[in-house]
């Protein structure tokens, strides 16, 4: 009942429960970059030995004000209550405020740290610690000014949804490392996303390559528990049962997809368990839960960043952590304090538990937001808003740290006003550039056959930022 | 276009002959060189003249024999070793070779060897297959002939014997059942339907049992769900915010079209332009909410015009692929790298389509105006009432008139309406209305600014009022035209400035008779809008289609002379008023706003004797609504009076002629680089716009139903075989241009498109022709060919996984769940808790209960950001963007859904208690679980299998190691149902079930 001369020519698709369908697979096998066809969720090589086999990137949504915590700018305390010069605006549209609105100081202290001498507002006492590990990039720059679009722009290289974002780049590059995890793996905490799901879908490439959202509440990922009254025998019983029966088909038809999604099953069987033991945190010490100041029970930042270190260690490839709440039109000061205690020891500490655990040096660590926000004060009595600051794509900040960033570093200079970039300017295909380089990849040979066209993360920009590379 | 082929395609001497190899040996410019040189140096010697380097030109023959920049000679036909382009292709110098090597995308040798083949040949090319219009092909002679149903056997079978291959054996009477019941509804076979054909398995019974299925009203359910995805239906205006919005009523008309089987003409014609046909319907009015469906992004701040062209960008690149199958949206930068399409012919056919307004559709509903009839009668009886139940009586009523009379008629004020002479703004028109009031309409910004300028005849003013006046064409009826981010009509008066023979008028006073702020609790008074600062101003959240007013008084009474009235609007959304009228007054009394309709203000300023009875009524009625000790019995007549909240529908409204919205190009694409203006033009490379059409969007949409369109017979066609044949006759089916493959079976194409058009763009005939063929009823069994791996030459009827919708369709069927009502507003079936947590503004999803839990998946609620999470995992669209193909993944998250979520649980629990209560033995419940789930019986081996599986679980239950209600979801749910329960789960996990084959 069972022939296996049927499929076994294809028996790649066996191990790895993972098909594509027809589209997809035309797609993949008109990549230019030599992949193993069919094998699309193993692991693979990629255009040359990568820096970085992991990435986690923190995505600071909402875009935190790099002028209180980046880049200092004393100058504006002095023409504070000025506008800022028409000529030096341009024609920039803005969000809320009227161009001419005046100049607002930084609303905290700034002084020096570690060896490397980097500036830091005083929200960052964490950050602080590790600054001889990281590189601040403090001239990064978009070409959107409204949340969702930029936000897209960041993860997918294009403003409107519809692209593949750049795990799902990862991870069709890269394949997984794990069998028993999600690849690419989504975590959130603070309010709703502005860009929704377009933030981690896998756009026009095959839906496997779909950021897996690990949820705060309820199963971890969707549907991971049985349903009620349904224990692990009749669950492995039940499988044996859809496993013999499938066979049986696969034997009569000889549809090769038949081997894949009993492979599918397979593994399906194995996340039950493995997602439970992954986000099951009593096996870490208190030592790190404190470093991370981490309460296992409750949903949190830094929860997420602690998860993040075990997906690490358990081969999950890309992990993206938002953490939305940054959009101070109004009191940016509060909004800073209160950002900074929930994200600032959290994202120190995840270096530092990589960094002891030896995965720093192949683990990637990305912090940032989809713009910054402006030396212009916003302020509006119809809305109840003062001392805040609007969206500001012209300049803001990014750090990173882990494997094959550079150590101590500061790139990039704003002028005095911290409006514009006078130095090293860096555009957000520069960073996916720089990813896609550090995971081993040529931005301009990861391409993609589509709608009669090679597409690519960065389209036809992007350059790797050879200062920041160790 | 220069073609010399359509007497050989006359004479069935097609070029296709040379295109499926038949005729190796020589070069084949279609399928051998344009390929290569498409994909390799059109993008520098291609269409795109800005971008061409050296002056070369490839794609157009007499180009590329001219002589380049260099004076070289690129291809000198019959001579290679003459022509630059091979010299070029085979140099070893790293500056000399071409394709340069920065582009990475260099030439095999095989690929080398080919051209130079091709120029030894003499250099012929061919006009693109796709860009000719198709000729009817006749019927290709094949060995095997009975096997031929209709022509479509024909052209498959000839390219199977031809190369050397036998079509399967017929698929079993129930597995082409559940094949075509699938396909052409979306859900298993009715079970006497199918019975009806298992007792007559002819010829006769299948094409009864086909008619029936043609003639389910589920067929335009299905079918809909097909054409939603082109269309980027979504129930949620995406982006951020991806608040809902109301268009359902549009799928209800997609529904129902192809349910009554409108010809692909006319369903074409009334999406895109149904607003324009001479008395249009209701119907044809909804259904241009086809372009409709694009984005609209709600973020504070957001610049609307910037997202208005987004979206208009989009519904050019959605007509390119829906209609066309060409990749249109490479040209909204540039000219095409590829295909023959401008940069400009991009704006150009953006500017057919871009000369709308686009209202929300109130739609008739005359049940519900019987009602509002009914209701209105109700309240009359009611208010008829009210003097009786004010305290003391009909007579204190009176008396308590008198005084709210005397006191009203004291701060009355007569009001003159003044003319505008002139109306001008920044962006909306602005349209002088008979009663003096100024109607706007088109587009808003941020900051609107209206110029007005008045006579005023009067020569002592002690006030000014304006009136916030309701319009039907405004968003809620206005007064605002706000139709993002905020409320639908709402408005922002941040300044209102008068100058009265050049001198600005100072203001002391002002008053409003309402205001509201829908952001925040910060006043928003008249008197802000008086103040100097724009970021403050009056605003009537909430109240809309009302009329409001203010008054300002002026420092000093106003001499008569030029008025000039300066209006600023705007917040952080568009939120300009859209309707509005200016009066004076010359009362020396203090003057206050009134919230009182000016018909009634007006009888107020009438001396007490001047009053007649009908009017006093008036007033008394007026009177008693705004009673306080009346209060609760006035609100259930206002309530009563509420006119019916009509369900909406978004549509398009073509401008009038005197306020076309120009287009323009936009350089490199970005909307904040409009160039020069552009003129609506189709693409130079198809047919051509005929004369008598209107250069409109209806001629637009008649151009693209032309029967000498050659593209979009061939596109509908090649969707329509890819969703039941699993893959396209032109498997790209987005993309029909340079860059997309050539058609497996081009004569059956051509055949296809004709036949479609012969049979007057019916769609059921053309579903009905390929689902009778012999090529739809072979067997999916069977080893697929070593050279044919892909199963283009169709040697067996490829299997395909499900769509999702149809996945979850199925199991409801299967278990009896399925509530079969068509059309209606969107629900929300039960999924995992914690999808809606990713989305902005936790969207709170309101899980439906009865009958709404279970309805098709088609209605249910679709939201951009954070879809249906089992759609999701099944490859389902977002609405983000135009989707002409599905993927058909198969993911270990597909297996946990399969055994884990919500909808396969209860489905299986449904069948478990179906099967447990079904009086007959274990066997012939297998035999019925299969029937239910799979269409067939099983076999000795699967009951085997079953069985002891079904006798463990009940073993588990009756030794308490498993609670039956836990898995049967329902107290009392018996250890037959729950052991049932899980062998049903199970088989909704099979493979069979999953996929059609």
């Amino acid at each position: 009942m069972f022939a296996p001369t049927y499929f076994s020519r294809r028996h790649f698709l066996k191990d790895c429960g993972v098909g594509l369908g027809k589209i997809g697979l035309a797609g993949l096998l008109a990549d230019s970059f030599a992949a193993e066809p069919g094998n699309v969720l193993g692991a693979r090589a990629s255009h040359f030995a990568p820096k970085a086999k992991r990435v986690i990137h923190l995505f600071m949504a909402g875009a935190p004000s790099q002028l209180e915590m980046f880049d200092y700018k004393p100058a504006l305390t002095k023409y504070e209550g000025k506008p800022i010069p028409p000529e030096v605006i341009g024609g920039q549209r803005y969000a809320f405020i009227r161009p001419d609105a005046a100049a607002l100081g930084p609303r905290f202290q700034f002084s020096k740290h570690g060896q490397c001498g980097a500036e830091l507002g005083e929200t960052l006492p964490h950050l602080a610690g590790i600054v001889d590990d990281i590189t601040i990039i403090k001239s990064v720059h978009t070409e959107q000014f409204n949340h969702a679009p930029a936000q897209i722009f960041f993860q997918t290289g294009f403003a409107v949804p519809g692209r593949p974002s750049i795990g799902s780049w990862a991870l069709y590059g890269l394949g997984a490392e794990s069998q028993n995890l999600p690849a690419f793996v989504v975590m959130s905490t603070g309010s709703g996303l502005s860009g929704g799901s377009a933030l981690f879908s896998s756009g026009f490439l095959p839906s496997v390559y779909n950021g897996v959202r690990f949820r705060n509440t309820g199963d971890p990922i969707l549907d991971v528990s049985s349903p009620p009254g349904i224990d692990a025998r009749v669950q492995r019983e039940s499988l044996d049962l859809i496993g013999g029966l499938n066979r049986k088909r696969l034997g009569a038809v000889g549809d090769p997809e038949i081997a894949t999604r009993i492979a599918a099953y397979e593994m399906a069987f194995r996340l039950q368990t493995s997602a439970p033991e992954l986000t099951d945190l009593s096996s870490e010490s208190k030592a790190t839960l404190d470093m991370y100041g981490c309460d296992p029970d409750k949903p949190s930042f830094a929860r997420s960043c602690l998860l993040a270190r075990r997906m690490m260690e358990r081969g999950v490839r890309y992990v993206n952590i938002f953490h939305e709440g940054w959009d101070a039109h109004s009191n940016v000061e509060g909004n800073v304090r209160t950002n900074c205690k929930a994200t600032d020891q959290a994202s120190a500490a995840l270096v530092m538990d990589l960094k002891q655990r030896g995965l720093l040096d192949d683990t990637l660590v990305v912090w940032g937001g989809e713009f910054g926000r402006t030396p212009m004060v916003e302020s509006n009595s119809a809305l109840g808003r003062a001392l805040g600051r609007d969206h500001h794509p012209q300049a803001f900040t990014v750090w990173m740290a882990g494997g094959g960033i550079r150590k101590g570093f500061t790139m990039g200079e704003t002028d005095e006003m911290g409006f514009n970039i006078v130095e090293d300017p860096v555009s957000i295909f520069d960073l996916q550039a720089t990813i896609l380089h550090l995971l081993g990849f040529d931005h301009e040979r990861l391409t993609f056959r589509t709608q009669g066209r090679d597409f690519r993360l960065t389209d036809v920009h992007g350059e790797v930022i050879k200062k920041i590379l160790a | 276009m220069l073609n010399p082929f359509p007497l050989l395609l006359r004479l069935c001497l097609s070029m296709w002959l040379l295109a499926d190899g038949s005729a190796a040996g020589k070069i084949d410019f279609q399928r051998d060189v344009r390929p290569i040189l498409s994909d390799r140096c059109f993008k520098c010697h291609g269409p795109d003249v800005d971008k061409r380097k050296a002056g070369l030109r490839l794609d157009v023959r007499e180009d590329s024999l001219k002589p380049a920049k260099s004076g070289e000679h690129a291809v000198v036909p019959g001579k290679p070793d003459a022509s630059e382009l091979i010299a070029r292709i085979f140099s070893a110098d790293e500056k000399e070779i071409m394709p340069p090597p920065e582009m990475k995308k260099p030439l095999s040798g095989e690929q080398k060897v080919i051209l130079k083949r091709w120029i030894a040949e003499g250099a012929e090319y061919q006009p693109h297959w796709a860009y000719v219009k198709p000729v009817t092909p006749c019927s290709p002679p094949v060995k095997q002939t009975a096997w031929v149903r209709n022509p479509i056997d024909a052209f498959v079978l000839a390219k199977l014997e031809a190369s050397g291959m036998r079509p399967a054996a017929p698929a079993t009477l129930q597995a082409l059942a559940r094949r075509a019941a699938l396909d052409l509804t979306g859900l298993p076979p009715p079970p006497e339907a199918l019975a009806a054909f298992i007792r007559n398995p002819t010829d006769n019974g299948y094409e009864a049992f086909v008619d029936s299925l043609l003639a389910s009203p589920h067929y335009g359910e299905r079918w809909a769900r097909r054409w939603l995805d082109l269309a980027r239906y979504a129930d949620t205006n995406g982006y951020e915010k991806d608040r809902q919005r109301s268009v359902w009523p549009y799928r209800n008309w997609v529904v129902k079209a192809l349910n009554a089987d409108m010809p692909f003409d006319q369903f074409t014609i009334d999406q895109l332009a149904g607003d324009m046909l001479p008395a249009a319907t209701p119907d044809q009015i909804i259904a241009t909410g086809f372009h409709r469906n694009t984005m609209l992004n709600e973020e504070g701040g957001i610049d609307p015009l910037e997202f208005r062209f987004n979206a208009m960008v989009d519904r050019v690149g959605t007509t390119a692929t829906t209609w066309l199958g060409l990749t249109m949206q490479c040209c909204q930068c540039h000219t095409h790298k590829y295909d023959p399409i401008l940069h400009t012919e991009f704006y150009g056919m953006m500017a057919f389509l871009n000369n709308a307004d686009e209202p929300d559709y109130d739609l008739p509903d005359a049940a519900e105006a019987a009602q509002y009839q009914s209701r209105l009668k109700q309240a009359e009886a009611l208010f008829a009432k009210l003097p009786e139940q004010f305290p003391g009586g009909k007579v204190e009523a009176g008396k308590a008139f008198t005084a709210w009379l005397a006191d009203k008629q004291k701060l009355a004020v007569t009001w003159t309406s003044l003319k505008p002479l002139e109306a001008k703004s920044n962006m909306p028109l602005l349209t002088v209305q008979p009663d003096n009031s100024i109607l706007g309409s088109g587009d808003i910004t941020k900051t609107d600014t209206f110029d007005l300028t008045y006579k005023m005849a009067q020569k002592h003013v002690t006030a000014i009022r304006l009136e916030a006046l309701p319009d039907d064409s405004l968003p809620s009826h206005g007064p605002g035209m706000c139709y993002y981010e905020g409320p639908k009509g709402d408005f922002f008066l941040g300044e209102f400035k008068v100058i009265v023979n050049g001198k600005p008028v100072k203001f002391t006073a002002a008053s409003e008779s309402y205001s509201k702020n829908n952001f925040g609790n910060n006043p928003v008074t008249a008197l802000l809008a008086v103040d100097g600062n724009p970021e403050t101003g009056w605003s009537c959240a909430a109240r809309y289609g009302e009329r409001h007013e203010a008054v300002f008084v002026p420092a000093e009474p106003l001499t008569g002379g030029e008025v000039k009235v300066q209006m600023l609007m705007g917040r952080h959304f568009a939120a300009t008023l859209g309707h509005f009228r200016i009066s004076v007054t010359s009362e020396s009394k203090a003057v206050k706003a009134q919230d009182l309709d000016d018909s009634l203000a007006r009888l107020l300023t009438l001396p007490a004797d001047q009053l007649v009875s009908a009017d006093r009524d008036k007033l008394f009625h007026a009177f008693l609504l705004k009673e306080p000790k009346l209060e609760k019995a006035t609100a259930e007549i206002r309530k009563l009076r509420e006119p019916p909240a009509a369900a909406t529908t978004l549509v398009m409204r073509e401008r009038p002629a005197s306020h076309p919205r120009p287009t323009f190009r936009h350089h490199r694409g970005e909307f904040a680089q409009p160039k020069e203006a552009v003129e609506p033009v189709t693409l130079s490379v198809l047919h051509p716009f005929a004369k008598n059409l209107p250069k409109n969007r209806l001629g637009f949409a008649e151009w693209l139903v032309s029967p000498d369109n050659p593209l979009t017979p061939r596109v509908v066609m090649n969707r329509q075989w890819a969703a039941l044949f699993g893959t396209g006759i032109v498997k790209t089916v987005q993309d029909f241009g340079y860059q997309g493959e050539l058609p497996s079976h081009p004569e059956l194409l051509d055949w296809l498109a004709s036949e479609f058009i012969k049979q007057k763009w019916s769609m059921k005939a053309m579903h009905k022709l390929m689902v009778m063929s012999s090529t739809y009823r072979q067997s999916s069994e069977g080893k697929t060919p070593e050279r044919d791996a892909g199963n283009r030459l169709l040697s067996h009827f490829p299997r395909t996984r499900l769509d999702a919708e149809i996945i979850r369709d199925a199991m409801l069927s299967a278990s009896g769940l399925l509530t079969e009502k068509l059309g209606g507003p969107s629900v929300f079936p039960p999924q995992p808790d914690g999808v809606m947590e990713v989305a902005y503004g936790k969207f709170s999803w309101k899980t439906s209960t009865g009958p709404d839990r279970y309805r098709r998946s088609l209605y249910t609620f679709m939201k951009r950001t954070a879809p249906f999470a089992l759609f999701t995992t099944f490859d389902g669209p977002t609405g983000e963007a135009c989707l002409a193909a599905r993927e058909t993944a198969n993911s270990p998250m597909q297996a946990l859904a399969g055994l884990n979520d919500v909808v396969v649980t209860e489905a299986a629990q449904a069948l478990g208690r179906v099967l447990a209560a079904s009086s007959v033995s274990d066997e012939q419940r297998v035999t019925l679980l299969f029937q239910r789930a799979l269409s067939r019986d099983p076999d000795a081996g699967e009951r085997e299998m079953l069985l002891p599986f079904v006798k463990t679980q009940r073993a588990r239950l009756a030794a308490g190691k498993l609670d039956a209600v836990k898995i049967g979801g329902a107290p009392g749910t018996t250890m037959d149902a729950a052991a049932w329960t899980l062998a049903a789960r199970s088989v909704f996990n099979l493979d069979e079930f999953l996929t059609k084959g």
